[in-house]
């Protein structure tokens, strides 16, 4: 299973092109110490960061241990923390859940691999009955501290199964909180923040963009808010909003269209920041959702319903979902014709700012 | 009218006391206190599961399960915890509650359907049960893997706390029974996992549920050490279970016991089990192994029990129920709000704005009258 996980192609992944200097505004360029890295090497920074900070972080999941996770995440941890910190468990989504869930409950502040976001499905009994559920249950007295890290998204021809978007199960679950970065940047400050989290937060790892792309980033820790979108640029006459891997499509159309765009890089997928999106759409007018997900019932459908019902006044055009399609992820040869790219955005783009009522 | 035929259990199975109350082995070191103590905790849930029954009856209560006939299980296995132990457990174990002291009103409110803050916010805070209860689990299977992530902690930590799971035959098909199974087996957790096989899960015999000879073999595939007991028999699950916490206790790894008893009602009050049980013959065999006279035999054989100290003991029991009953109907309805209090910590868009439209609803406005997303800064 773990065979096929390579990081795939990272053609796509150098055309990411820079990340946006001023990402390190919160830090002063003159006086902090970065380093360049890449988004998974932002991932295991952050653990050995955490995990050094606070004894009761203990990162757990298959493969994670000797090999160091099948991308390589969590590298150096066991030699670092030993197998009680760093816990190579059986091949059981539902049993990482489940312990995970029992550790936090006894103070600990569980890590939990899910190897890809496809292999989700068996953990959905622990993650509905225990790991969400439990602060409510116990009317506020049980959090649950727990990080579920997956790794998600196609573009890296791998098996089936690893390479969906399926965030929407995830986002539809009361009691979590769903994080996407989409740069190495985001990557350190939201996982720490994740972490430190009383709340369970699924964090999402757009593994397409793993590697290839380097940014300086602060080795200082540093922390970014979890429910808040984020700026990427701004613009007049359209908004964008995406999150994860689809950003840097998003950044590469809005250079070619004949369009102000402003984008919205969501960040926390749930809670949704609906200030953000609505202030921009009431500014721009108009409004495109790019997501890799399926289309029905994807997130890009919650944003679109969000506009509709409180900024419909400002619309000069429907709101439009460049977005996968409704089918089962298809196979290495035509992934790249299911999958949303600058083309599929900037058409998006274009068609409704070629719109009039 | 088709109904099941029920299969008699194996009877390889540990016991202590005969079904009429004589010793059929060594009893545990328990003095005459200790031994009244459980009789009053088995008094004091029947009359508890009883009077709940009632109160379903007359719609007070949503649903009650009782455990009658297998109050021996839950209660001679919790019995051998220490205070500070943690114990996870489903919706059949309230004598191992009672023993460690959980609020009985807690007990009902739970039935009557109040939201754990509500029932915090008035009932006695200083009434916590000596050992850690995890809020009682519904789904089931769930709490064996909580349970045992709970005694990795404790392994993990260096602390000398023992974790207790309550299951049941049923739970043995779920995933997550496997799941947390086998995880006990690969970490050697401190955890005591307790099957109270009581033959049913619902309308499913235990013949549906594997083909195993029993449920305690189940554990050997995990490589966890695994005991079957009479369950109907306090003093043996209380044996067995104190050699496990005493194991547990002393880094040596979990173990599974399957204890055999009989579910003698229905599965909870919207379940009616003559639909599919033919049970007379069975229900008459049990009803000779019941594990309160059983206890009670035993206890007047020795001279620990007679009828003056047993009225005393109901007297107390009863006033104990009714002082229980009163306070659970004592608390109010929780505020509507509060539906949106423990979902996160803090606050989002969505939860603000939808608490302000479910209290313009409960003032009797419209609440789909903003449309800027602003409408109800104001408020």
């Amino acid at each position: 299973m773990s065979s096929n996980s390579s990081e795939g192609d990272e053609d796509s992944g150098n055309s990411t092109g820079t990340y946006p200097s001023e990402e390190l505004a919160h830090h002063d360029p003159e006086e902090a110490d970065t380093e360049e890295i890449d988004l998974v090497t932002a991932v295991n920074d952050t653990l050995h960061q955490e995990m050094a900070r606070e004894e009761s972080v203990r990162v757990m999941g298959y493969d994670i241990g000797p090999l160091g996770g099948v991308y390589r995440a969590t590298e150096g941890l066991l030699e670092e923390f030993g197998d009680e910190r760093l816990i190579d468990t059986p091949l059981s989504e539902n049993g990482i859940l489940g312990t995970a869930a029992g550790m936090a409950m006894r103070g600990e502040r569980p890590v939990a691999e899910i190897e890809f976001m496809g292999f989700f499905y068996p953990a959905f009994g622990q993650f509905m009955y225990a790991v969400v559920k439990m602060y409510e249950r116990s009317g506020g007295d049980i959090e649950m501290p727990i990080t579920i890290r997956l790794p998600y998204g196609g573009g890296v021809k791998a098996l089936e199964y690893h390479q969906e978007s399926t965030e929407t199960y995830q986002i539809h679950t009361p009691g979590v909180r769903v994080v996407c970065p989409s740069t190495p940047y985001q990557t350190k400050g939201l996982l720490a923040s994740a972490i430190r989290s009383q709340d369970p937060v699924a964090f999402m790892e757009p593994k397409k963009i793993y590697r290839g792309v380097e940014q300086p980033v602060p080795t200082e820790e540093y922390t970014l808010p979890l429910d808040e979108a984020r700026l990427v640029r701004e613009g007049e006459d359209v908004t964008v909003v995406t999150w994860g891997a689809m950003v840097r499509h998003a950044v590469a159309a809005a250079e070619d269209v004949d369009a102000d765009v402003e984008i919205v890089d969501l960040r926390s997928l749930s809670p949704l920041d609906a200030e953000a999106v609505l202030d921009s759409v009431k500014k721009t007018g108009r409004c495109v959702v790019l997501h890799e997900a399926r289309r029905t019932l994807g997130l890009g459908a919650e944003v679109s319903a969000l506009v509709n019902e409180y900024a419909l006044d400002r619309l000069k055009a429907p709101v439009k979902r460049a977005t996968g399609f409704d089918v089962h992820f298809p196979d290495h040869d035509i992934e790249d014709d299911y999958l949303p790219d600058e083309e599929r955005a900037r058409f998006a783009i274009e068609a409704v700012m070629d719109y009039a009522f | 009218m088709v109904e099941w035929t029920e299969q008699q259990p194996p009877e390889d199975r540990y016991g202590v006391l005969d079904s009429d109350g004589s010793l059929d082995g060594d009893p545990p070191d328990l003095d005459d206190g200790e031994l009244l103590g459980l009789y009053r905790t088995f008094i004091a849930t029947r009359q508890l599961e009883d009077k709940m029954l009632n109160m379903q009856r007359s719609g007070e209560a949503s649903l009650v399960a009782r455990s009658r006939g297998e109050e021996a299980t839950p209660l001679g296995a919790a019995a051998a915890l220490a205070p500070d132990d943690w114990v996870f457990y489903t919706y059949r174990q309230n004598s191992a509650l009672l023993h460690w002291d959980y609020p009985m009103a807690e007990i009902i409110a739970g039935t009557m359907g109040f939201a754990p803050e509500t029932v915090a916010e008035h009932l006695d805070a200083d009434a916590d049960p000596d050992v850690n209860f995890a809020p009682d689990y519904t789904p089931i299977g769930v709490n064996v893997t909580n349970g045992v992530g709970s005694a990795m902690a404790d392994k993990f930590t260096d602390r000398d706390t023992v974790t207790m799971v309550f299951t049941g035959d049923g739970s043995t098909s779920e995933g997550s029974f496997h799941d947390g199974m086998n995880f006990a087996g690969v970490f050697e957790p401190p955890a005591v996992i307790v099957c109270q096989n009581n033959q049913w899960a619902i309308s499913e015999p235990s013949q549906r549920q594997t083909g195993a000879e029993t449920f305690a073999q189940k554990a050997e595939a995990y490589g966890v050490p695994h005991e079957r007991v009479d369950g109907n028999d306090v003093f043996a699950v209380y044996e067995t279970a104190s050699e496990a916490v005493e194991r547990a206790r002393s880094g040596d790894g979990p173990t599974f016991i399957e204890c055999v008893t009989y579910r003698m009602a229905e599965h909870n009050t919207s379940d009616n089990p003559d639909v599919y049980r033919d049970d007379e013959e069975q229900r008459e065999m049990w009803e000779e192994r019941d594990p309160v006279e059983r206890f009670e035999t035993y206890l007047r054989d020795e001279g620990v029990l007679d009828d003056e100290t047993k009225g005393d003991l109901e007297d107390e029991v009863d006033e104990q129920v009714s002082a229980a009953v009163d306070a659970a109907r004592d608390i109010p309805d929780s505020e509507p709000g509060q539906m949106f209090d423990h979902n996160l910590h803090g606050e989002s868009w969505a939860s603000q704005h939808q608490r302000a439209e479910l209290a313009r609803e409960l003032d009797g406005k419209n609440p789909f009258t903003d449309f800027t997303g602003e409408g109800f800064d104001e408020q």
